[in-house]
């Protein structure tokens, strides 16, 4: 939200007084101190009651803010964001949230269960071989000597991304899975591992986990007398450390040894997290810990594929009906692929467009209809929600105005607003339909989906005659991710081309006018089989098909050629991008540039520009008249960091100092200057408009200052011993 | 793929500048000038005069901050959605951030943390959010009225348990929450891996929520992934201020007060005036030689030790040792080897900062 610069409050604000008072002076130099406890009023959780009253009499319909209120309040008194606003996001982010927690769930169920079943295995066949008495079992001795007793049976999870960050949650889960059926389970991470507490620290991780949270003593005989009691031994012990790599090696080698030599009275499970590659242990673990590891392997679905999924479940099936405009999702693609590549991240930044998108549109409390499953809710309780204010905003939309639609057609709200309901769903299953056939090019959902947003995207022009043959000439449509699907779709064999349609058949089962032309495929298909029987080469590609094969070739042609007209009249009748419907304001994020200030804070850019431009950002009259030169007038750091670009890596103290000064006495009081330069006790006020030269000592202290701040903001080094006159410049350009 | 470009070009242009400034530096040669040759005034007036500055542009520095204030009511929505706020921008943001909570932030309690201090014991900070906290918790039971467990005292607990009764579950409103302000928390005391771990820890907390400032351009670099979208959750905000780090500052030393002269020697004058009478005569004898021989390496010790036993001024090589430690470790003394291979004690300063110490002592 840009500042509005018209706010009635008067210079000197709280800010300035409180600074000055003798009370926050003292706080200054303590560490910490308590600024005011919480009134009275949160007790009761009723944190905006009084707001959320006063409004209830202004507005004869509570339910919505009304821009003009929403305007008013917010001069007034700043409560822009009511309960109500809050109440919606909670609503809209926590269903986007779980739905994304059940597509991580969902896509390593398979890996938990095999887990799960593997241990399973593995502790029955240890009891089988041989129980042993409760005195036996705690007791440190005998000492085993067969090398088969002293395996600890370990599975290694391969989660096939480097960042750690996306595994965090993978873990918790298998953990609350695991617990689930009755397994003993503690998580250790690299933080119990460290080279200071050794592996003490983690014997008493795991006691505290695994007995009770006082526990302050590493001894492994009471995690033995522990599993001896309640019945405890008739479940395994699960391990799991989540980050292996970043385990300090010789602790985490020291813990394998110690629960190895009690593998057989303990049968622990040690189930560790691997990011790098399958041998990545061998490079941290003694060999002696090596040698005790019985390792399992289990592997955890790509970043890339779980992205899919998640895009798929909160886009493109009905969520939360929040959505995000093209830049945006260009943005956010970008974001993935060339900063972080985490899925966090990415879940971070929806969720940082879903907080802007309510703080920034008003009507964005509709969306709390859309979250509701069922379909026609609008249609009643949706018009006693438009009040007048409502209305006057929804009416003011640019994608209202764009349409022209007026007032006149008022009752056509309601409809429109059904219609952005429903309309995601024809347009998502081309989307899914699309994918589908791009999955044989090995085709990101991602990808497909950010260019499906494009408003401005013109796909049936890829159907004509002329671009058909420049697509197959020439390999220019790298980006173009529909122009790809097009194009792969004749490469297809017929295989291929049947699973396809079966998929296709299957998504568009709800929605009857793409699944008509789906169904109509059919008997090309049934030719093409038969052709390809005919042949004996059902599955050949149609690359390598021989001569012979004319008939099967001609089928197929005929088959692809009737796939693509079918995917034409996809996007002909249903690609309506969100953003050319009216009134997608409501759902549609499309603020990119607020989204990437909050995502990506870029201080060692934005601290520079700050200085190198201040009169932009001060907006005062006498520093921004005169294009590049350096006034006096100028902020004090500005004007010695701007001095600082015309020197080289390092910054002779000396030389700046004079610039500096030269800058800050104009020319013509130098001469006068020179003959009164020894009076130090004039301390004269520097006015922009009748600059007059400050005495020496004022402009040494203010070089002290301003060297002093650049060095706050690490621009620059201080003068080291061995070089007492530079200082050194740290960044160059922004 | 724009972006990819836009990534590409901006890194080009950081790397010219870089090579163009290196460049600068090789080829012309480094400006030989050197602090001492500006006549600097004395640290005490410097200090008192840097107390004096004049803001500039105060007018509409504070224009700049009531445009903030209009963020406000947006900063606190964030807050409630489970956000960190961190500010960044040049100036002191010091004022911003405490108007911002003490107008915006009513409803919560409010802990300060000055990051910028030299020592900040972040257990202190933990014990003293743990008793806001149960203090809460516990006008919040009896206000609806269930039963108060006893609670426990925490000091004797550890930061581990500090920690998991701040993650406790949230009863019914999620907006029951302390608000911690941490001004820099990229400050000097704060920079340290663990404090900054813990930080995290903290602000991961399901009680609490972070309102921080940083002021160091490479400030992101104390935190890795894990940090960052999993336990701090920042939203950055742009927040230039271009108020003076008056409070910041104050640790930082001056840059003109340094090495000079004047200053070296009056620093010594204090140092030696603690000394017994005797240390300051060797001082005295070693200070009158270096001046009379102004060409040497310095004075050999064996010289010292004879000249110093003349006057009786030390009784043995074992007491003058001890003047000597004294003031190595004050640096008023270096020792050298000259040519001859004799160890030679010389005073590191100018022969007029001498003059002016050995003026000073005999007042």
């Amino acid at each position: 939200m840009a500042p509005s610069g018209t706010v009635a409050d008067p210079p000197q604000c709280s800010t300035t007084d409180s600074f000055n008072s003798s009370d926050t002076a003292e706080n200054d130099i303590r560490p910490f101190f308590v600024l005011h406890k919480a009134s009275s009023g949160n007790h009761n959780g009723k944190l905006t009651g009084i707001v959320k009253s006063k409004r209830r009499i202004e507005s004869p319909s509570p339910k919505i803010a009304k821009r003009s209120e929403v305007e008013s309040v917010e001069e007034e008194d700043g409560q822009f964001f009511s309960t109500l606003r809050f109440k919606v996001f909670e609503t809209v982010w926590s269903k986007i949230e779980k739905t994304i927690e059940d597509v991580l769930r969902n896509s390593n169920s398979k890996v938990f269960s095999g887990i799960h079943d593997w241990i399973r295995e593995s502790f029955e066949s240890i009891i089988s071989s041989g129980a042993l008495k409760l005195s036996e079992a705690v007791r440190s001795y005998p000492v085993l000597t067969q090398a088969s007793s002293k395996q600890l049976l370990t599975a290694m999870v391969l989660t096939r991304n480097l960042e750690m960050v996306d595994d965090l949650l993978t873990f918790e889960e298998l953990e609350l899975h695991l617990k689930s059926q009755g397994c003993h389970v503690a998580k250790l991470s690299s933080m119990d591992f460290s080279a200071k507490s050794g592996v003490g620290g983690c014997l008493r991780g795991l006691l505290r986990q695994f007995v009770m949270p006082t526990v302050d003593v590493a001894d492994v005989t009471i995690l033995a007398s522990w599993y001896r009691e309640n019945k405890n031994h008739e479940n395994p012990v699960v391990i799991i450390v989540d980050d292996t790599e970043r385990c300090c090696g010789p602790v985490l080698s020291d813990l394998i040894l110690i629960l190895s030599e009690w593998a057989i009275k303990v049968p622990i499970f040690l189930i560790m997290g691997v990011s790098t590659a399958h041998d990545a242990p061998r490079k941290i673990l003694s060999v002696n810990a090596l040698q005790r590891l019985c390792a399992t392997r289990f592997t955890l679905s790509s970043p890339a594929e779980r992205m899919d999924a998640v895009l798929k479940a909160v886009f493109l099936k009905p969520c939360s009906g929040f959505t995000v405009s093209h830049k945006v999702a260009l943005f956010m693609r970008s974001y993935f692929l060339c900063q972080d590549g985490t899925l966090t991240s990415f879940v971070r930044t929806l969720k940082i467009a879903c907080l802007q998108h309510f703080s920034l549109e008003p009507l964005s409390i509709m969306l709390e209809h859309f979250c509701h499953d069922g379909v026609n809710q609008l249609s009643g309780e949706g018009t006693e929600l438009l009040t007048e204010a409502t209305m006057k905003h929804a009416f003011d939309l640019p994608s209202v105005t764009r349409n022209k639609i007026t007032r006149s057609t008022f009752e056509m709200l309601p409809h429109f607003l059904l219609d952005l309901q429903r309309m995601p769903n024809p347009w998502s299953i081309v989307v899914l339909c699309l994918y589908e056939a791009g999955k044989f090019d090995k085709l990101r959902l991602l990808d497909i989906f950010c260019e499906i947003l494009d408003p401005e995207a013109r796909y049936l022009k890829y159907f004509s005659p002329s671009e058909i043959v420049n697509s197959q000439s020439h390999n220019s449509g790298r980006n173009n991710v529909i122009r790809r699907v097009l194009r792969k779709l004749r490469d297809l064999s017929p295989s291929q081309l049947s699973s396809m349609l079966k998929s296709w058949e299957n998504l568009t089962a709800e929605f009857t006018e793409i699944n008509d032309k789906v169904i109509e495929l059919h008997p090309f298909m049934r030719a093409v089989e038969a052709a390809g029987q005919r042949q004996g080469l059902p599955n050949s590609p149609k690359k390598h098909a021989s001569r012979s094969n004319s008939k099967l070739e001609k089928e197929l042609k005929a088959m692809t050629d009737k796939v693509a007209t079918v995917i034409e009249f996809m996007l002909r009748e249903y690609m309506k991008p969100v953003e050319s419907v009216p009134f997608h304001e409501i759902l549609c994020f499309k603020n990119v540039d607020k989204l990437q200030s909050a995502l990506l804070g870029d201080p060692r850019g934005r601290i520079q520009l700050d200085l190198l431009e201040s009169h932009d950002i001060l907006h005062c009259v006498c520093c921004s008249q005169r294009g590049t030169t350096l006034l006096p007038s100028m902020h004090d750091t500005s004007i010695l960091y701007k001095l600082a670009q015309e020197h080289a890596d390092v910054i002779n103290l000396h030389d700046w100092y004079q610039s500096f000064k030269t800058i800050l006495i104009p020319r013509s009081s130098k001469a006068k200057q020179k003959s009164k330069s020894s009076s130090k006790s004039k301390k004269r006020k520097e006015i922009c408009e009748e600059p007059e030269a400050p005495a020496e000592a004022l402009i040494q202290a203010r070089f002290c200052r301003a060297v002093m701040e650049l060095q706050i903001t690490g621009l620059i080094r201080m003068p080291s011993k061995r070089r007492p006159d530079f200082v050194q410049r740290v960044a160059f350009g922004s | 793929m724009e972006d990819i470009e836009n990534i590409e070009e901006d890194e080009y242009g950081f790397s010219r500048n870089y090579f163009l400034a290196k460049e600068l530096g090789g080829a012309s040669k480094r400006s030989a000038h050197k602090l001492s040759d500006i006549h600097i005034v004395d640290e005490q007036e410097l200090r008192e005069t840097a107390s004096t500055i004049e803001m500039k542009h105060s007018k509409e520095i504070s224009e700049l901050m009531s445009d903030y204030k209009t963020m406000y009511s947006k900063w606190v929505f964030e807050l409630r959605c489970g956000f960190g706020l961190l500010m960044y921008g040049f100036g002191s943001k010091k004022a911003l951030v405490e108007d911002f909570a003490s107008a915006s932030l009513t409803d919560y309690s409010v802990v300060v943390i000055n990051g910028y201090l030299p020592s900040v014991n972040l257990k202190q900070v933990l014990l003293a959010l743990a008793e806001l906290l149960s203090e809460l918790l516990k006008c919040k039971r009896k206000s609806s009225g269930s039963l108060s467990k006893g609670q426990e005292t925490f000091p004797s607990r550890s930061m581990d348990d500090i920690l998991s009764f701040l993650h406790g579950p949230q009863s019914g409103d999620k907006d029951c929450f302390i608000c911690v302000v941490v001004h820099n928390i990229d400050g000097p005391a704060l920079r340290d891996p663990e404090s900054q771990q813990t930080l995290a820890r903290l602000s991961s907390c399901s009680h609490i929520r972070l309102v921080a400032s940083i002021d160091h351009v490479n400030a992101p670099l104390l935190w890795d992934k894990k940090m960052v979208h999993k336990q701090f959750n920042w939203l950055w905000h742009h927040v230039p201020t271009f108020a003076p780090y008056n409070v910041e500052g104050v640790f930082f030393p001056l840059v003109l007060a340094q090495g000079s002269t004047a200053q070296t020697a009056k620093t010594a004058a204090i140092v030696l005036q603690s000394l017994t009478p005797n240390g300051q005569n060797v001082f005295k004898i070693l200070a009158e030689y270096q001046l009379s021989h102004p060409d040497e390496d310095g004075m050999p010790t064996d010289d010292l030790y004879s000249a110093s036993r003349e006057r009786f001024f030390v009784s043995s090589q074992v007491t003058l040792n001890s003047h000597l430690t004294e003031f190595k470790d004050h640096e008023l003394v270096k020792t050298k080897r000259n040519s001859d291979g004799q160890e030679c004690l010389n005073i590191p300063l100018t022969s007029d900062a001498i003059r002016q110490l050995l003026l000073d002592l005999n007042q």
